[in-house]
């Protein structure tokens, strides 16, 4: 076991994006992530790697995109109002199938909203932030540990996956400092990034895709002559409108992200025996968690389903959880996000009691212990 | 059974009360223990009244937010006001016994007659004695630590060190061994090979 160290979790987001090969970052410092930036601003110029501070998160987006075409391991990191300024580029990478990975500290929104305050709001701007069925990825680290551990997994599925893979955590994660071994990762880990079988030929198609329907895009000043494309393209990589080109591609594109599902597997606390299950995410877990420990001492059989990857959802693990509990609780600080699509997984099949909390504070584990047995109440009251 | 303690450092920004609860942090590291430590980042880290909390477990800490402290540090009237005599559950807490609070006796205005204050003249001690008041966040840590009756003092210290700037190392090491021996004097004797504090522990 490695020692210890005491660090914020945006530092072992950096820590984390050092150990997996980042070698490019561009980005905009926005609280509360800044220290991401700060970090790597440090660590990467004497590593032969680049750092740039960009004008704004739409050029920060554009840079990251084309170091990764060029080769390199890239990244950016945010918040809320950067997130939605990088849209754009976000849906121009998931076509064109160029890895990258962004860090989005949430903090309340809308607009710049509270800047140092922790939120889950971006949830579903991850989702669908960007226009168009775009398939995506995202993670949420529960721990400042896990910040290290994701940010590494994310940058091996993005370059497996050639797509951009989101970390989503919040303001408290983001600041807390805890313990964290930073252990060096396995090649495994790592993950290597989809390229050419062959060499360049007149017929090459750089956008046909491996057994894994990942498509093989060379690097850019690799001896390969290729285009690369926002519009609908074909293998070759030029502009298409064959509708059944761009239907298949279209679902490629969705059933290429599904390995995250088994990769980035759920944490089930005290759910064995559960009739009632929390979910939560991120520092909610945190304190679910001890909401559940509340509620067992009082005989409640509660559990909790904390999960690690929010898209694409865990719809199996999430549907047959939400079949055998009697109570289903969705606890994050937004308006209502995870839990609709929960909602939508669980078909009427259990009670479900969302607790939904924005504004700028932590749900505390008291009052969703509090919330848990007022539902169970009105539940019993029912006729 | 395993336990808990929750440090809340309270202050005005920019009393190097941040530095003070990663100080107690590390030393909880360093001594095996799991330590959650949050922090506000807002525009009281910068002037207001501000707070940074450890949480130090023997056992997992699934949840890091401290709900009402075992010890309350504070070393500025206005974050006293906030984080005690505002708040019904720590003045309950005062009360039986379960929190103890440790205060600056020149900075902050405590109602006589208030339970579980102990008082102490971090700044002053500081200015006057090590001629330096930027120093009394470490007297604090020297008491504080003290008072938490878990960790060796010399583990504490190396804490203390680890995350000094170079220029201020022996100077805060100092202050440190100071504050230390200020919380021993209000300690009750402990039986030989132990040490003693004065801070109830909570169930993890």
């Amino acid at each position: 076991m490695s020692e210890r160290q005491l660090i914020q979790g945006n530092e072992a987001c950096a820590r984390g994006a050092l150990a997996a090969g980042c070698s490019f970052f561009a980005g905009y410092p926005i609280s509360p992530s800044s220290e991401i930036a700060e970090q790597l601003a440090r660590e990467l110029p004497g590593r032969g790697a680049v750092f740039i501070q960009m004008e704004d998160e739409i050029a920060s987006m554009g840079a990251v995109l084309g170091a990764s075409l060029g080769g390199r391991r890239a990244m950016t990191a945010t918040s809320g109002p950067g997130f939605t300024l990088m849209q754009e580029h976000l849906g121009y990478a998931s076509l064109a199938e160029i890895p990258c990975v962004v860090i989005d500290v949430m903090r309340g929104g809308p607009s710049t909203g509270l800047p140092t305050s922790p939120a889950q709001g971006d949830v579903m701007q991850a989702r669908w932030g960007s226009h168009g069925d775009r398939a995506t990825i995202a993670l949420a680290p529960g721990s400042v540990q896990e910040v290290y551990s994701l940010t590494i997994e994310a940058f091996r599925l993005a370059e497996a996956l050639r797509t951009p893979v989101v970390v989503l955590y919040d303001e408290v994660i983001g600041h807390m400092r805890e313990g964290v071994e930073l252990h060096r990762p396995t090649k495994r880990q790592l993950g290597r990034r989809s390229g050419p079988k062959a060499a360049f030929s007149p017929d090459f198609l750089p956008y046909a895709p491996d057994e894994n329907g990942v498509a093989m895009v060379p690097d850019f000043g690799c001896g390969y002559r290729f285009h690369v494309t926002g519009l609908m393209h074909d293998e070759r990589g030029y502009p298409t409108s064959d509708h059944h080109k761009v239907a298949q591609l279209l679902e490629r594109l969705e059933r290429k992200v599904e390995p995250a599902v088994a990769a980035v597997s759920p944490e089930r606390y005290r759910l064995e025996d559960a009739n009632v299950v929390l979910v939560a995410y991120g520092i909610v877990a945190r304190t679910a968690r001890a909401a559940v420990d509340l509620l067992r001492e009082e005989g409640v059989r509660a559990g909790l389903f904390r999960t690690r990857l929010l898209w694409p959802i865990p719809d199996a693990a999430l549907s047959a959880l939400c079949r055998s509990a009697d109570l289903v609780v969705v606890a994050e600080m937004n308006r209502g996000q995870w839990s609709l699509e929960v909602e939508r997984l669980a078909g009427g099949s259990s009670l479900l009691a969302p607790y939904l909390k924005a504004g700028g504070s932590v749900i505390t584990a008291a009052e969703l212990a509090e919330h848990v047995r007022q539902s169970m109440r009105e539940a019993v009251a029912a006729p | 059974m395993s336990w808990r303690l929750d440090v809340r450092c309270a202050g005005s920004g920019g009393q190097g009360l941040a530095l003070a609860a990663v100080v107690l942090a590390e030393a909880g590291l360093a001594a095996g223990c799991e330590v959650a430590l949050t922090q506000e980042y807002g525009p009281e880290a910068r002037g207001g009244a501000s707070r940074a909390d450890v949480a130090i477990s023997d056992a997992v800490i699934a949840n890091p937010q401290c709900g009402v402290p075992s010890i309350l540090l504070a070393l500025h009237d206005k974050a006293w006001r906030r984080f005690a005599t505002a708040v019904p559950a720590v003045v309950a807490s005062l009360q039986s016994g379960s929190t103890v609070a440790v205060v600056d006796r020149d900075l902050v205005v405590v109602e006589p007659g208030t339970p579980g204050v102990l008082a102490l003249a971090f700044e002053a001690i500081a200015r006057d004695e090590l001629r330096a008041k930027v120093v009394a966040n470490m007297l604090a840590v020297g008491a504080v630590s003290r008072l938490m009756g878990r960790f060796d003092g010399a583990l504490v210290e190396s804490a203390v060190a680890k995350r000094s700037p170079s220029a201020f190392r022996q100077l805060n090491v100092t202050a440190f061994r100071r504050g230390w021996a200020m919380a021993g004097e209000h300690l009750p004797p402990a039986p030989t090979g132990e040490v003693s504090g004065l801070v109830s522990a909570s169930r993890a």
